[in-house]
């Protein structure tokens, strides 16, 4: 791997070389919360001066650029008695993060694993995923994050580049030579040891500042033990299966695709939406039949999917423990509470 | 259009329904949204065949299969005439809230009657009776929620009965739209909504401009009422202020029925 | 140097269609087809001729019995059926359809001639090849019938290679029984079938009650023998296989020679969209056709 530091001052200018001839999505502060706390978002940034780099968790994750919300997956164009089908993965250029968390970098590592890694790889993530430059940024812990816990509070891989503030210096990790090639635009220096020291006492200062944590010890087989047991239906008692929880999370990727006629019957369209296994009707079949018409129930689905079957399937949670699912429920349902639950762990 | 032409999709034929609208105790906005978008107008009118429809022309027919009301039903001559409507047409589509629910205009059954009379009409009272939605009066196949109703769902709930789709409605809360409109959550704001409640379908329409859920489309499948008010409360807003929500357009009365029936015996006892 | 980030298409690299599960190009990729003949069976179930219009697409359309394929009518949906007809006739399918929601409503009105898509075939399959020189057993309740079908049809074309075929099958009533034009042609062709009905009309002849009741007497008139060496596919509702299985396996037919099929209502086909999930296994990925060990041990499957 390659190091490199650089003084505060070059950032602006790394930026502005990048945002001259690309599309930058960073961090913004869309509003203010009724106790003067900044919202955060991510969105499209054309000034330096608009982004936040020290910017806390935002409400939702970064994904409206990989996982749209809402996408046509196809249209068609509809004959008198034939039809055409067009596909699109609707993107046309590639874009720069400028800014994202270790835990926003390691969701996007685990969605490449189902959605490009295994088989039937997914164009419509595929396109975009192969179209992003990532830079990272080292982050604080808020009171929610528990990505220590699911081993996401450090990138591996997934970026191109990650920055980590040490002082009067950036200190940065180049992945790509992509990454190195934009370094060129500003200057750059080999670390020193004293700069080596700095990082590593940024690090552990940061690791002290976890306050949040879930026990994944045999978690895979507990889920097993536990699946009848009570404490779900307490939990079900109070989720509003709204499905905020997936709408907010970097790695929900479920979904449901309807099919919708033009008002002219001309045309037809095929649109994917995020969905939410939370809400009443994802597992309903044709004739109305509902395998899980109950909301612990579908509130244990997500669980098991996320902290059972995927570690079953890629031997790790598909949980970056970000917070944000707690953060946006209205309900309070946080996952370092539901698990300590599960395992009869007092609050 | 070709009148003659039958138009097909996929080989079906197209079933293009004699369709008449009318209203009752409302402010007639339902059926103004139909009329509010030039660019699909036409394609909406070639699609059904309206034979009466007092908003939009003066032709009239009784001779129509699919009835869009809008409006709840307030006098004993409303009620004969919406069974006057039942009788002729085939189906008989409930639009909007007022409709669906008895919208705003069910809050007058929070008075007496003769209070209402007075304090509306003062010295010279009209006949008035408790606002009923229409399927308390007739048989309602079809409800399209909300005040108004949302233009384009109306419209995709017409183009499926002429290709003979199924028309469902979103069995999720506003939430999971509002979410997907990455709209800032209201209650960070410090504003009350209905939004995990209510059904959705309206693409969050209100919260969209920073406004709160009203609950306008009555509640969603398996709405958690009692737990939003347990937030509404953490959040510190009043029981009125749900109990304002929950009641205004009618779609959450049992509920509202319940938290005002409890809210006055606690208050009974700690008087 | 030049800061421009460079558009990666990620299709242009193999644009070639290979059909091949590992292709991005295949995700959304849909054969065009045409419904060639509707047979009705009963008042709520037709069966559906559908070609692959492509020739060359059609004879690459290589299924097993027991997969299934999503049906798609542009802006009416899309939906997963099992093939009912036998893989040797490759792309030109049947299906058997039960009118339950709004795409098979629409599809009971469209007529021959009707251009519809096509994705697929997806998912596990009856392993029949490994069944070879066994007894099989075929139970099927009711619309269970329909996947089946296709594994009674690979039986049919491969006869020689089973010992005893026998097809055990329940209906509600006898106007629900389906593909009845076809019971003298699977007898001819030495496969044992035996139709039993819950509720009789008058005219009903044969025995009545559950499909349980003539696996009991299968059970009298054949030694444990014969079953050692027997496979079972069993296809109905979840309550119909749990029992049938259970009484197979006090049988010692091993529960890893028994195969069910679960219904689940996919929306990809591919293992993305999460619908079809049971637990945590994706039914149109690691299904829909299970042996009853692996379906014992997935949550909420029975």
């Amino acid at each position: 791997m390659i190091f490199r530091v650089f003084a505060r001052e070059e950032l602006k200018k790394l930026f502005d070389a990048m945002a001259s001839k690309n599309k930058i999505v960073g961090p913004v502060e869309i509003a203010r919360d009724h106790n003067g706390k900044p919202l955060f978002a991510f969105n499209e940034v054309n000034s330096f001066n608009d982004i936040k780099l020290d910017y806390t968790t935002t409400k939702l994750s970064a994904k409206k650029y990989f996982l749209p919300y809402k996408e046509d997956l196809a249209a068609f164009r509809m004959d008198e008695n034939d039809w055409q089908k067009k596909v699109d993965y609707n993107i046309s250029e590639p874009f720069i993060f400028f800014g994202l968390h270790a835990c926003d970098i390691n969701a996007l590592n685990k969605l490449d694993k189902v959605l490009m890694g295994s088989v039937y790889p997914m164009p419509y993530y595929a396109a975009k995923r192969k179209n992003m430059f990532i830079v990272g940024i080292d982050c604080t812990p808020q009171p929610y994050c528990f990505c220590r816990s699911m081993g996401a509070d450090t990138a591996l891989h997934g970026f191109d580049m990650f920055i980590t503030d040490i002082g009067e210096k950036y200190f940065v990790e180049i992945l790509s030579d992509t990454a190195f090639n934009f370094l060129k635009n500003i200057r750059t220096a080999e670390p020193i040891e004293a700069d080596h020291i700095h990082y590593m006492k940024v690090a552990s200062e940061k690791n002290k500042k976890f306050t949040a944590h879930v026990d994944t010890t045999d978690l895979t087989k507990i889920l097993d033990m536990e699946f009848q047991s009570d404490v779900w239906k307490q939990w079900g008692e109070k989720c509003l299966a709204c499905g905020s929880c997936s709408k907010a999370c970097p790695t929900c990727y479920c979904y449901g695709v309807e099919e919708t006629v033009d008002i002219n019957l001309r045309g037809a369209k095929k649109t994917k939406k995020l969905y939410s296994c939370n809400l009443i009707d994802f597992a309903e079949v044709a004739g109305g039949h509902n395998f899980r018409p109950e909301r612990h129930v579908r509130l244990k689905y997500r669980y098991y999917h996320k902290h059972r079957g995927f570690v079953e399937a890629y031997e790790e949670s598909l949980c970056v423990g970000c917070g944000r699912c707690g953060e946006a429920c209205l309900a309070n349902i946080t996952v370092p509470e539901v698990i300590a639950s599960v395992r009869g762990e007092e609050n | 259009m070709d009148a003659g032409l039958v138009r097909t999709y996929l080989g079906v034929p197209l079933y293009r329904p004699k369709v008449a609208f009318f209203e009752f105790s409302s402010c007639e906005g339902c059926q103004l949204q139909l009329l509010n978008n030039e660019s699909s107008l036409l394609d909406f009118l070639a699609l059904v065949d309206v034979v009466n429809f007092r908003e939009a022309m003066k032709e009239k027919a009784d001779d129509y299969e699919i009835a869009f009301v809008e409006g709840s039903i307030t006098r004993s001559d409303e009620a004969e005439r919406l069974k006057d409507i039942r009788s002729k047409a085939k189906v008989l589509v409930a639009l909007g809230s007022c409709a669906c629910f008895g919208g705003v205009n069910q809050l007058k059954n929070r008075f007496s009657l003769d209070w209402v009379k007075k304090e509306v009409y003062g010295n010279s009272p009209v006949e008035t009776e408790p606002v009923r939605p229409l399927g308390d009066v007739v048989r309602v196949d079809l409800k399209i929620f909300g005040c108004p109703v949302k233009k384009e769902e109306v419209e995709k709930i017409v183009t499926n009965i002429a290709v003979g789709k199924a028309v469902a409605h979103p069995k999720y809360p506003v939430c999971t739209e509002c979410k997907a409109n990455e709209n800032i959550c209201l209650f960070d704001l410090g504003e009350p909504c209905l939004g995990p409640i209510t059904r959705g379908g309206c693409d969050s329409w209100c919260p969209n401009s920073r406004f709160g859920c009203w609950g306008c489309r009555g509640p969603a499948e398996d709405a958690n009422v009692e737990q939003l008010k347990k937030i509404m409360k953490e959040y510190g807003f009043s029981e009125d202020t749900i109990l304002d929500r929950l009641e205004c357009f009618g779609g959450f009365s049992a509920f509202a029925d319940t938290l005002r029936k409890s809210g006055e015996k606690n208050k009974g006892t700690s008087a | 140097m030049d800061n421009q980030l460079k558009f990666t298409d990620i299709i242009s690299e193999a644009l070639q269609k290979q059909h091949r599960k590992s292709d991005l190009s295949t995700f959304e990729y849909t054969y065009k087809a045409e419904i060639t003949n509707i047979h009705r069976l009963t008042e709520m179930e037709n069966l559906y001729r559908i070609q692959i219009i492509d020739t060359e697409e059609r004879r690459q359309f290589i299924f097993q019995p027991g997969q299934f394929l999503m049906l798609e009518l542009p802006g009416i949906g899309e939906a997963p059926f099992s093939i009912s007809s036998s893989p040797a006739r490759h792309g030109d399918v049947e299906l058997c359809i039960r009118k339950a929601g709004n795409l098979t409503n629409f599809l009971s009105r469209v007529g021959r001639g009707t251009h519809v898509g096509i994705r697929g075939p997806f998912g596990t399959n009856f392993p029949m090849e490994k069944m070879h020189g066994q007894n099989i057993l075929l139970v099927a309740g009711g619309l269970g019938l329909a996947p089946l079908r296709s594994a009674i049809s690979y039986a049919q074309d491969n006869r020689s290679r089973f010992n005893s075929v026998d097809i055990i099958y329940g209906a509600k009533d006898p106007s629900q029984l389906l593909f009845t034009y076809q019971y003298d042609m699977w007898r001819a062709d030495d496969i044992g079938l035996s139709i039993i009905v819950d509720k009789p009309d008058s005219s009903w002849k044969g025995p009545v009650g559950l499909v349980t009741k003539i696996l009991e007497q299968m059970f009298s008139e054949r030694g444990n023998p014969f079953f050692k060496s027997t496979y079972a596919i069993v296809c109905g509702p979840p309550v119909m296989f749990k029992f049938v299985c259970n009484m197979l396996n006090q049988k010692d037919i091993p529960m890893q020679k028994m195969f069910v099929s679960l219904e689940r209502r996919m929306h990809c086909g591919m293992g993305k969209c999460c619908r079809c999930n049971v637990g945590s296994t994706y039914t149109c990925l690691n299904g829909p056709v299970f042996d009853y060990w692996t379906v014992m041990n997935l949550k909420e499957a029975i």
